[in-house]
C-alpha cells in the first residue's frame, strides 16, 4: 500500500499557501533537486491562514496601499513559464503562437460573411448572438465613424470600454486600428486607471460611458490631481449622459463631449449628438452618415414630427439577424431592411432624434402609457435621492401599478412617504409610484444600463451551475 | 461634420478586419498599435502576433467560417485572437468575462464554438462546462490573473502533489479529487453536495462549496483547492480591487459554504482528519503526518521570497 504524508499548516499566512504547495512540487520534480537520497512521498497539505489575503497571478495589479490599510496580505503567484504546470485539458496560448508563423496572408471573404458574433441579454430567456458580418464593420468603420468621431493615426485613444461589448470592440480597439491610431488598454476599470490612463499616455481621445465621466470629474477633483488637457475629443455612449456632467467635464478637461447612440445589432454607432454648435440636451444627434433612422407606429408607418413611436434603423451597417434564432431575427429585423431597435422616441423638427423609453418597459395602467423614463427623472429631482428606476408591478387584480427603486444620496435618510409626496407634488396622479423600495444600487450593464429586467425579477441566477441529471 | 480618417489618396479601405489590419500594417508598420502597461507594440507586431495565432489556431484545425470564442479582458492577447481569428476566415465570439456556468455554456453551445481563448483562470469554470458543449474541443489559455481570497474564518487550502501514474487519465483523478471532497463535506453534514466535471464541488442549488484545479507538470498532478468552509466576507477584497458597485455580486460565483448547508461551525481539524480517511480509502493509501524535508525548505524560503516580491 502507498504512503503519503500530510502536511498540516493551521496557522499559516498567505505567502504560506503559495510556498508549501510550489515547494513540495519542487521537490519531487524529477532531477531538480539531487541533494536527498530518500525518495519525498506523494503529499496532501491542508493550510489556513491567519489573516485576510489574496493570492494574484503575476499579471493582476492590486492597490497595495488599499490592501495595507484593509489589513489584507498580497502573495502573488509564481510567474508561468514554458516548464510550469499548466492546468490540465488547456493548451497555453504562449505555446500555439510560438508553434506558429509570423506570416500569413489573410484568407479571402466575402462581405456577408459572419466576422464576429456578440450575444446581448435579453429581457427574458436566453441571450441572443448578433451576427456582425464583413459588410457591417466596413461600413461602421469607414462610412459611419468618420463622421462622427474624428480618428486620425496620431491619436491615443482609451481602451477601458470591454472589448466584448460593441461599443468597447467597434469604437474602440477596431476603429482605432483602422484609422492607425494607437489605443491604450486598460484592462481593469477604476476611475484612478482610467485618469492615470489618460494622463500618462497623453490620450487624445476618450470612449467611455456616462458613469466613467462622472468618476473621472470626482477623482481628478477629489484628489487634486492635475487634470490632463490632452484629450481633444470625447464620446459617450450606452445611457444618458447629464447635461451638468457634461458642461463640467469640458471645462475641467478642456475638451468636447458627444453623445453617441447605436446598438449591437448597428455595430455600435448610428448616430451622435455632437457636443457645439446644434447640440440638443436630452437627445441622441442625428442619423450619422449612411444611416437612414425613422420613427414607426405599430402598423410600420412614419410618424409626424415629435410624435413617439419606435426608433427604426436601415444601414449597411445593421446586421443581418440573430445567429441561428430565425424567430428572434423576424421579429425584429423587417424585410424591408429596417431594424426595429424597441426603442421608442420621437424626432424633432431639425432630425434630431431623442429615446423616451424601451418598448417594452412601458408600464400601462388604465389604458394610458406610462413612461418609466419621465418618472424617474421627476423623482430624481429630489436633493434625497442620487438614482431611481421605475418598472411595472402587479396589484392584487393584476393591473400594472408603477414601482419605484430608489438610491438615496449619500447620508440622507428619506421615507416612502417622502418620495410619495414629492411625485404627487410633481406628476399627474396615474403616473406618480405606488410602491417605493430603497437600495442600495441599481443592477447594471457593463455599458452602465439599468437591467430592469432584474428588478422586475424575471432573471434567473444564469450563474448557476447546472447538475447532471 | 469631421473630415475622413485618412486623406482620398490613400484609397479604399479593404471589406474584411483581417484584410485590413494587412493595409493599416502596411501602411504605419512601425507606429504604435497598442499600449499597455509598459509594454508598445507596433503595427508590425500586432500582425505578427496575429499570424501567430492564426497559425498556431490552424495546427489545431480552426479554419474558415469556425467560431472561436474569446473571455478575455482587454489585454493585448484580445487583439491577437480578435485578428488572429479573423485571417483564418474564423468568427470570433467575444463574451463577458464576468459570465459564469450557464450564461457560458448557453453562449458556447449556440454558437457552436471549436475553441475557446480565455485567462488560465478561467480554465476550471469552462472545463466545468465542457461536457454539455459537444463542438468545444480547444480551451487555449493565456494571462496570470489568478485572485484567491484567502479568509482565515472561511476558507481552507488543500493542496495535493502526487504521481501521476497512480491516476493515469486527467478525468479520473479529477473524478477522484472530487469523490474524495463530496465524501469529506457530505460527512461533515452537507448532504446535497455534488462534484461537476472537472471544477468544482457544489451545494445548495449550484452554489460553490469547493473549487478545484488540477495541474499536471512532468511526472505530477498539483491540485489546489479552496473549500470553504464558513461565509465568506467578501467586501475586504473590493477594497483591493475596484468593482463598480453595481456589479459587485455579477464579480464573483454565487458561494456557499459547510456551515451554511450543515448549519454547523467545523472545526480544521475535523476537516482534516475526515478529508484524510476519504483519501486514503478512494486511493487505497496510507496517509501519515509529516513535514517538509531539508531541500523542500529551502525551496519554500525562496517561494515564499518570491511571493511577496512584486
Amino acid at each position: 500500500m502507498a504512503q503519503w504524508r500530510v502536511i498540516y499548516n493551521p496557522e499559516g499566512d498567505t505567502a504560506d499557501v503559495v510556498a508549501y504547495g510550489a515547494a513540495v512540487a519542487e521537490g519531487r520534480i524529477a532531477g531538480k533537486y539531487q541533494l536527498s537520497t530518500t525518495a519525498v512521498p506523494d503529499t496532501v497539505i491542508v493550510q489556513r491562514s491567519t489573516r485576510k489575503g489574496i493570492i494574484t497571478g503575476a499579471d493582476v495589479r492590486v492597490d497595495r496601499e488599499a490592501a495595507r490599510d484593509a489589513q489584507i496580505e498580497v502573495a502573488q503567484a509564481p510567474r508561468q513559464g514554458r516548464n510550469s504546470a499548466r492546468a490540465v485539458g488547456t493548451v497555453p496560448l504562449s505555446e500555439l503562437m510560438a508553434k506558429g508563423s509570423r506570416k500569413l496572408d489573410a484568407a479571402p471573404v466575402e462581405p456577408d460573411e459572419p466576422a464576429v458574433i456578440l450575444y446581448t441579454s435579453g429581457t427574458t430567456g436566453n441571450p441572443k448572438g448578433v451576427t456582425l458580418t464583413n459588410r457591417n464593420f466596413h461600413f461602421q468603420l469607414n462610412t459611419v465613424v468618420p463622421s462622427i468621431i474624428p480618428f486620425t493615426h496620431e491619436d491615443r485613444v482609451t481602451g477601458v470600454l470591454p472589448l466584448y461589448h460593441v461599443y468597447g470592440l467597434a469604437n474602440g480597439l477596431i476603429a482605432s486600428v483602422n484609422s492607425g491610431a494607437c489605443i491604450i488598454l486598460v484592462p481593469q476599470y477604476s476611475p484612478q486607471n482610467l485618469l492615470d490612463a489618460i494622463s500618462d499616455h497623453n490620450a487624445t481621445i476618450n470612449v467611455a460611458i456616462p458613469s466613467m465621466y462622472q468618476h473621472l470629474l470626482t477623482v481628478a477633483r477629489a484628489r487634486k490631481t492635475s487634470i490632463p488637457k490632452s484629450l481633444k475629443f470625447c464620446v459617450s455612449g450606452g445611457a444618458p449622459l447629464s447635461m451638468t456632467v457634461i458642461r463640467e467635464f469640458m471645462g475641467a478637461f478642456e475638451t468636447q463631449i458627444s453623445e453617441g447612440y447605436g446598438l449591437t445589432e448597428t455595430t455600435s454607432s448610428v448616430c451622435c449628438n455632437l457636443a457645439g454648435e446644434g447640440y440638443k440636451e436630452g437627445g441622441i444627434g442625428r442619423a450619422a452618415d449612411g444611416v437612414e433612422m425613422k420613427v414607426f407606429n405599430e402598423e410600420n408607418q412614419e410618424v409626424s414630427t415629435g410624435e413617439v413611436g419606435e426608433i427604426c434603423i436601415r444601414s449597411d451597417t445593421v446586421s443581418p439577424g440573430y445567429w441561428n434564432n430565425e424567430e428572434a431575427t423576424r421579429e425584429s429585423f423587417g424585410e424591408d431592411g429596417w431594424f426595429h431597435t424597441g426603442d421608442l422616441g420621437y424626432v424633432d423638427e431639425d432630425g434630431v432624434f431623442f429615446i423616451t423609453d424601451r418598448k417594452k418597459d412601458l408600464i400601462i395602467r388604465g389604458g394610458f402609457n406610462i413612461s418609466p423614463r419621465e418618472v424617474e427623472e421627476v423623482i430624481m429631482l429630489h436633493p434625497k435621492i442620487q438614482e431611481a428606476a421605475v418598472i411595472a408591478a402587479h396589484d392584487k387584480r393584476g393591473e400594472e401599478i408603477v414601482k419605484a427603486f430608489v438610491v438615496m444620496t449619500e447620508g440622507e435618510v428619506m421615507t416612502e412617504r417622502e418620495v410619495i409626496d414629492h411625485c404627487e407634488a410633481n406628476m399627474a396622479p396615474y403616473k406618480r409610484p405606488k410602491i417605493v423600495e430603497f437600495v442600495d444600487t441599481l443592477p447594471k450593464s457593463a455599458t452602465g444600463k439599468i437591467l430592469r429586467n432584474e428588478l422586475r425579477g424575471e432573471t434567473t441566477d444564469k450563474r448557476l451551475i447546472e447538475r447532471e441529471v | 461634420m469631421f473630415g475622413r480618417a485618412r486623406s482620398e489618396s490613400d484609397g479604399p479601405m479593404p471589406v474584411g478586419l483581417a484584410h485590413t489590419l494587412e493595409e493599416i500594417t502596411r501602411r504605419y508598420r512601425k507606429r504604435e498599435a497598442i499600449r499597455f502597461e509598459s509594454q508598445v507594440i507596433t503595427y508590425r507586431e500586432l500582425e505578427e502576433n496575429a499570424n501567430r495565432v492564426a497559425t498556431g489556431l490552424a495546427t489545431l484545425g480552426i479554419g474558415k467560417g469556425d467560431r472561436v470564442a474569446i473571455m478575455l479582458p482587454n489585454i493585448p492577447e484580445f487583439a491577437y485572437s480578435l485578428f488572429g481569428i479573423q485571417k483564418l476566415g474564423g468568427v470570433a465570439v467575444p463574451f463577458n468575462t464576468m459570465y459564469k456556468g450557464r450564461e457560458i455554456s448557453f453562449i458556447l453551445k449556440d454558437c457552436g464554438a471549436r475553441a475557446i481563448i480565455c485567462l488560465t483562470n478561467f480554465a476550471n469554470l469552462i472545463n466545468e462546462i465542457k461536457e454539455e458543449c459537444p463542438d468545444l474541443e480547444h480551451v487555449i489559455v493565456t494571462g496570470q490573473r489568478t485572485l484567491v481570497f484567502i479568509d482565515p474564518n472561511a476558507t481552507v487550502n488543500v493542496q495535493m502533489v502526487f504521481e501521476k501514474a497512480q491516476l493515469p487519465d486527467p478525468d479520473e483523478a479529477f473524478r477522484a479529487i472530487g469523490a474524495v471532497l463530496v465524501e469529506t463535506f457530505q460527512e461533515l453534514g452537507v448532504k446535497d453536495a455534488w462534484y461537476k466535471h472537472q471544477g468544482a464541488v457544489r451545494a445548495g442549488g449550484g452554489r460553490k462549496l469547493a473549487t478545484i484545479l488540477l495541474s499536471e507538470i512532468e511526472n505530477l498532478y498539483v491540485s489546489n483547492i479552496v473549500a470553504f468552509l464558513k461565509e465568506m466576507d467578501t467586501e475586504p477584497l473590493f477594497k483591493v480591487l475596484y468593482v463598480p458597485p453595481e456589479i459587485k455580486d455579477k464579480a464573483l460565483e454565487p458561494l456557499t459554504s459547510v456551515e451554511q448547508e450543515a448549519g454547523e461551525t467545523v472545526a480544521l481539524e475535523r476537516f482534516r482528519d475526515v478529508l484524510v480517511e476519504k483519501l486514503s480509502r478512494r486511493l487505497d493509501i496510507t496517509i501519515q503526518p509529516g513535514k517538509l524535508t531539508r531541500d523542500e525548505l529551502m525551496a519554500y524560503e525562496k517561494n515564499r521570497a518570491l511571493a511577496h516580491k512584486v
